[in-house]
């Protein structure tokens, strides 16, 4: 809410009317020898761009074959995983391809083979040979370029990278080693960034928050180039397309971003309109808009941009793609093209087309773009029948041979996860350490020094208590909230890439005033408000990161996880490994855990973030381990969930001698801490429990002559048991607890490993001490919900050793335990 | 005042020792110089004599005990006299070990009321209830039978309290008597005929017979001959031994024998030389010119010592054992008897420094079995040292004494075990045959 915007409800309530701007609808109908006279193509482009189109027919029918039919011209093969084929859209992939350079990048969808291929067979075109050579003998040390020599009868460097390029995506697609992304993206991920492919995405509409981050990340590191977002008609029933498409059109970037940074993002909506999503039919059944083009007009006063063009006419795609780059160019972005195209095969080759008449699809065939294109070839003069015979056998030959090389068990192996074990394990994690990833000079305001909130926090008490032990007033102590804030402007100052953005980031310094001070620091385009539009936030960080970005995407309440569970859960986590480790992801998601606000509000859902491979995700409670826990987080190249609770942002440092260091200093991710020692029974908490465990410890000691070691998990992923377990070797009892409502939770997983390893050495089961089964009530009746301290006398009385005399608060029986299961609470 | 009797500490690297047997008990009057107990280390055994005057107070380890050096064992002093602060810290493995006393229980029961912990036990366990692993595990080591532990923990299951209850109870058994427990599930009398009524294995027997159990008898082994039997496995297991045997003839040392007795008798000679002594002063010799066997072998490196520090091995009651003589080519052949005679008495007695029993002591040992009229033997090399040599009694051979002319010859008869890791045939050969020369020429002055 900047306060140079006027909020004027005299002009709010103006009567009047809102008109929109007109949407071009299919208005290119230049002829070719028109295109030829503008000089805006050769016979040669013309040529390429007609066998470019036969390449991604050949190899989506070689594909469809392998599924159809169990091989390709009479070699077998059994290809069990997804083809999902694009025969029919290769006038628009190659038309959407022909206008970019390799600075330009594309996004793309599950039905993308057909634009991976357009874009990284122009790329091949436009690259100087030297370069091109590079690229192909740089990429996995030359071993995908060495098995498709194989293959290559002879020519130029050119027509080796077609080799190159066919074989490295039918490798991937075949989930081969030497593919693209070492066989572990696939038919659905398959990418090269080195030709500006950018990821593929199996989730319908995954790439339309992706790519908008990655214009972001063009936009604020000065990089050349636009970005492509290649998405189906079918992706624009997604939320999160909407909201990617609403982040992208932000009224900020031209009203309040500043210098060079003002102007729209350099990212363009290329809808793949082939009519079907799924059986269902867009226009007339699923959606209401007629046009899909029309969607263009509610995101911004420019309508995106938004125009109607035929797909069926390569020359009428790139014509629209010319103006649309021009115009992002210009920073008028976003824009949108509705490229109205149509496709042959079903959803896969196990869709029966039931809900299209054969009729239907012979209408398209009998104006198949490829076929339309040959005979206006020749009419013009460009080409003669048998040039395009010539080329069409050629491409044939190609595309055989790469297939009988991409099949070939012995040159084109998988990964061995018999002998490698932990091959792929190895690959979850990049684990990288780097101060900075960009070598440019941070945009900042003033020297970090005379940063008001920096000099405040120099004046107060690094530990929360004084030399006789009486704590500081909350107004003089430094909190976690400010633990947080040194790590975060630490790196701002140190990394030009780091951007941080939500709901509420900038005016108020975030919700909970972590970034107070930080908008003195940072012109807009490093730290900004989004919209409400959880999917969009971390969409576009996680498009923002694959591009060699840094960024701290932040979910204002955890219990909004679920707005953003795609992204979380499908994007962030897994486009490290998918990647075959290409791609990097230093994302740190900050995430506040609610209290007081009810069932919506006050969710600690770590335990969702755990059971997803590929995040790491910490939850650190003390000021001192909250600095250390974040310099670690940007200090590495990994995804985190950085939980925080909203409890204790004020809360001062009780546990590491001498206070918070002023210094930067990281503590590792995944170590916890023991943060009181005790021998007769062991407490294992996660999050912001840590302080009721040490209130139990108290009753414990002081009531019952119990000594309790109090350990704070601090990470849930990575997570070190050497500690925990050493622990329980000694005590031979242990109570796990958190907030997280006990069933699912993490805390058993905790409980049932520590079972495991630690078996012979317990004197009972771990008891698991979350919160119960229901909605988080209203602050007033949350003690009945959250663990509480008396309740961990309570399971050590019924669950480990019984205290004589002791009457417990709350019913842990075990035939409570059956009925609460029976009832499901 | 009460004086307080600790484990010594018996040489730089010895951590704890064990009690082997009470002198003196509680109550007993004690006199300066009385011996209080005895204890052994895994090298030597020793025994403790008393430095106070007076009743002993308190006795806190029970026979057989492995005790921390310098920790307290027993307390001297005037009757009446309180002995309890200084009891050992009250840790587990010290705690089982503590003698059982009426006043005890009593104290320990005040102690528990304090904490409010324990709750009264269910009067009977139910069967079939459970018993955490981590008092299963406790139960085991202590050979606790869980049949008759009451249960306290939820459900009355069996949890490691109970277990450290039932082990407080229950009759104090020896090691031994565990190990029996455990293998045939015998159940411990009551009162066993050990100390304070501690089971002993032969107890456990009587109540459970098991087969050969009428005519044989399980006896634990003493630490020291643990300590010999790990120490001689490693040394076959861990080095490539072979033995060459030599004989020596034995005319001269016999001549120079025959000397030290014509002196000795006369009283020109204080001390005796023995036939081994003359031997292991031959052996010193032959060293001196092969370094490369007065070494250690260490793996990847060799130790080559410059002086010669002779081990012989000594048979004791308690075993084997090993002392060293350091400096040992520094000496004169008189000075040498001297110092083979009093390791050897040491360690008869039990008094031996244990530093010098470590087989680092020792550059080369040399074992003589001649007394026994053994005639060849193959002696196993106290590594690291790189040989041993094994003396044989002394036999008449034929030799050609010249002019064809045949005769019986005493010769002393030589065994030489080398590890060939360090060494090879020729050079041990060559060794061997440098202390026949050396025997054969031997000069000693007296």
């Amino acid at each position: 809410m900047p306060k140079s915007l006027f909020v004027d409800p005299v002009e709010l309530r103006q009567p009047g009317e809102i008109t929109f701007a007109p949407i071009p609808v299919n208005q290119y109908n230049k002829s070719i020898k028109e295109e030829l006279a503008e000089k805006n193509f050769s016979n040669e482009d013309l040529k390429r761009i007609y066998r470019d189109m036969f390449i991604i027919r050949e190899f989506e029918t070689m594909l469809n074959l392998v599924k159809t039919t169990g091989g390709y011209n009479g070699v077998e093969y059994n290809n069990p995983g997804p083809a999902h084929l694009s025969m029919g859209q290769e006038a628009a992939a190659v038309g959407m391809a022909y206008m970019l350079d390799t600075d330009d990048f594309i996004f793309g969808s599950h039905r993308s083979h057909g634009e991976i291929l357009a874009k990284g067979l122009r790329s091949i075109e436009i690259l100087p040979e030297e370069e091109l050579q590079r690229v192909m003998e740089e990429f996995w040390g030359g071993a995908t370029l060495e098995v498709a020599k194989k293959g290559f009868k002879g020519g130029s460097t050119k027509d080796l990278g077609v080799c190159f390029l066919l074989y490295g995506a039918m490798a991937e697609i075949f989930a081969r080693i030497t593919g693209f992304n070492k066989g572990l993206g696939g038919s659905m991920h398959t990418f090269f960034t080195p030709f500006g492919i950018y990821p593929n995405n199996a989730i319908v509409g995954g790439s339309g928050s992706i790519a908008v981050g990655a214009a972001l990340y063009k936009k604020v590191n000065r990089k050349k180039g636009i970005v492509v977002a290649n998405l189906g008609d079918g992706a624009l029933g997604r939320g999160p397309v909407m909201e990617g498409m609403t982040f992208a059109s932000m009224d900020q970037f031209t009203r309040l971003w500043e210098g060079d940074m003002k102007g729209g993002l350099p990212v363009l909506f290329s809808i793949m309109d082939n009519q079907y999503a799924m059986g269902g039919q867009t226009r007339g059944e699923t959606e209401g808009y007629n046009f899909a083009a029309r969607i263009a007009a509610g995101f911004n006063v420019d309508a995106m941009h938004a125009e109607r063009v035929d797909g069926y006419n390569p020359l009428a795609v790139i014509d629209g793609f010319r103006r649309k780059k021009a115009l992002l160019e210009e920073k008028k972005g976003p824009a949108l093209l509705d490229i109205v195209t149509y496709r042959y095969s079903g959803h896969s080759p196990s869709d029966a087309s039931t809900y299209r008449t054969p009729e239907e699809v012979k209408a398209w065939e009998d104006i198949d773009c490829i076929k339309c294109f040959g005979e206006r070839l020749i009419e013009a003069g460009v080409a003669t029948q048998q040039e395009l015979d010539a080329i069409v056998a050629e491409m044939k030959s190609v595309i055989f041979e790469m297939y009988k090389l991409a099949i070939d068990e012995q040159l084109s192996p998988r990964m061995d996860l018999t002998k490698n074990t932990e091959q792929l394990g190895e690959m979850m994690f990049s684990n990288g350490s780097v101060d900075s990833m960009s070598d440019a000079t941070p945009d900042v305001n003033h020297p970090m020094e005379e940063n008001p909130r920096v000099k405040q926090l120099a004046t107060k008490e690094r530990f929360a208590f004084d030399k006789d032990g009486k704590p500081f007033s909350k107004m003089k102590t430094f909190g976690l909230r400010d633990g947080l804030f040194e790590a975060i402007i630490d790196r701002f100052y140190k990394d030009a890439s780091l951007v941080a953005y939500g709901e509420e980031n900038r005016d108020w310094g975030g919700a909970f005033a972590v970034y107070r001070g930080l908008t003195e620091a940072l012109p807009y385009h490093r730290l900004f408000n989004s919209p409400i539009s959880e999917a969009a936030i971390i969409g576009t960080a996680i498009g923002y990161a694959m591009c060699g970005g840094r960024v701290i995407p932040e979910i204002m309440y955890c219990d909004f996880l679920g707005c953003c569970g795609d992204e979380v859960f499908n994007q962030l986590p897994k486009w490290q490994a998918m990647s075959g480790n290409i791609l990097k992801m230093p994302v740190v998601v900050r995430v506040s855990v609610g209290s007081k606000y009810g069932a919506q509000h006050s969710q600690d859902w770590t335990s969702l973030c755990t059971h997803i491979p590929g995040l790491k995700v910490v939850f650190p409670v003390t000021p001192y381990d909250a600095k250390g826990l974040m310099n670690a987080a940007l200090q590495g190249t990994d995804p985190v969930i950085f939980f925080e609770s909203q409890r204790i942002y004020d809360i001062g440092e009780q546990f590491h001698e001498g206070g918070v260091p002023k210094e930067y200093y990281e503590i590792p991710i995944g170590e916890p801490d023991v943060k009181r020692e005790g021998s007769d029974v062991t407490i294992l908490t996660i999050g912001a429990t840590l302080y009721r465990a040490l209130k139990a410890a108290d009753i414990f000691k002081e009531k019952y002559g119990i000594s309790a070691e109090v350990i704070d998990a601090r990470s849930l992923v990575p997570f070190n048991y050497e500690k925990v377990l050493a622990s329980v070797k000694k005590t031979g009892k242990i109570i796990i607890a958190g907030d997280a409502t006990a069933r699912g939770s993490f805390l058993n997983d905790l409980a049932a490993n520590i079972t495991t390893m630690a078996f012979d050495y317990l004197d009972a089961a771990p008891v698991v001490l979350g919160s119960r089964n229901w909605i988080t009530p209203c602050h007033e009746l949350e003690e009945a919900f959250f663990p509480q301290p008396q309740w961990f006398v309570d399971a050590y009385h019924e669950k480990i050793a019984p205290i004589a005399g002791y009457v417990p608060v709350c019913n842990m029986t075990d035939a409570e335990m059956v009925r609460r299961a029976k009832e499901g609470i | 005042m009460a004086e307080v009797v600790i484990m010594p500490k018996q040489g730089q690297s010895v951590e704890s020792c064990i009690l082997t047997e009470f002198k003196k008990r509680k109550g007993d009057k004690v006199a300066v110089g009385d011996v209080l107990f005895a204890y052994e280390t895994d090298k030597a055994s020793f025994e403790e004599e008393s430095k106070a005057e007076g009743v002993v107070l308190e006795v806190f380890f029970n026979e057989g005990d492995e005790i921390p050096c310098l920790t307290n064992v027993m307390v001297i002093g005037a009757e009446g006299e309180n002995a309890e602060e200084f009891r050992p810290g009250g840790s587990a493995p010290v705690a089982t070990a503590v003698e059982t006393k009426a006043e005890e229980l009593t104290t320990d029961a005040v102690a528990k009321e304090e904490t409010t912990l324990i709750v009264a036990p269910n009067a009977v366990a139910t069967p079939g209830c459970g018993v955490s692993p981590r008092a299963r595990r406790l139960a085991e080591k202590e050979a606790v039978n869980l049949a008759g532990v009451a249960g306290s923990g939820p459900n009355g299951r069996i949890i490691e309290r109970d277990v450290k209850a039932a082990i407080e109870e229950s009759a104090k058994m020896t090691p031994l008597a565990k190990a029996v427990a455990r293998q045939t599930g015998a159940i411990a009398p009551e009162r066993g005929t050990g100390l304070a009524g501690t089971a002993k294995g032969a107890d456990m027997a009587m109540l459970k017979s098991v087969v050969g159990a009428s005519d044989s008898e399980i006896k634990p082994i003493s630490n020291m001959r643990k300590i010999i039997a790990k120490a001689m496995h490693a040394s076959l297991q861990n080095s490539a031994q072979l033995t060459h045997h030599l004989s020596a003839d034995a005319r001269r040392i016999m001549e120079l024998r025959k000397r030290v007795k014509k002196a000795v008798e006369s009283g020109e000679l204080a001390t005796n030389i023995t036939l081994n002594d003359l031997v292991c002063f031959a052996v010193i010799k032959a060293l001196k010119q092969f370094p490369n066997v007065n070494a250690h072998f260490l793996g990847d490196s060799v130790r080559l010592f410059k002086k010669v520090h002779l081990g012989l091995a000594v048979d004791t009651e308690r075993g084997l054992m090993v002392p060293a003589v350091r400096n040992a080519d520094e000496l004169s052949i008189v000075e040498l008897a001297s110092r083979l005679k009093e390791v050897a008495t040491a360690c008869k007695k039990g008094s031996i420094d244990p530093d010098l029993l470590s087989s680092e002591a020792a550059s080369f040992t040399v074992s003589n079995l001649g007394n026994y009229g053994v005639e060849i033997f193959t002696p196993v090399i106290n590594l690291p040292q790189s040989a041993i040599l094994g003396v044989n009694t002394i036999v008449p051979r034929p030799k050609d004494i010249g002019g064809g002319v045949y005769a019986f010859v005493p010769h002393i008869g030589l065994s030489l075990t080398y590890d060939h890791r360090a060494l090879d045939g020729g050079e041990a050969t060559r060794f061997l045959k440098q202390i026949a020369i050396e025997i054969e020429n031997l000069e000693i002055e007296f």
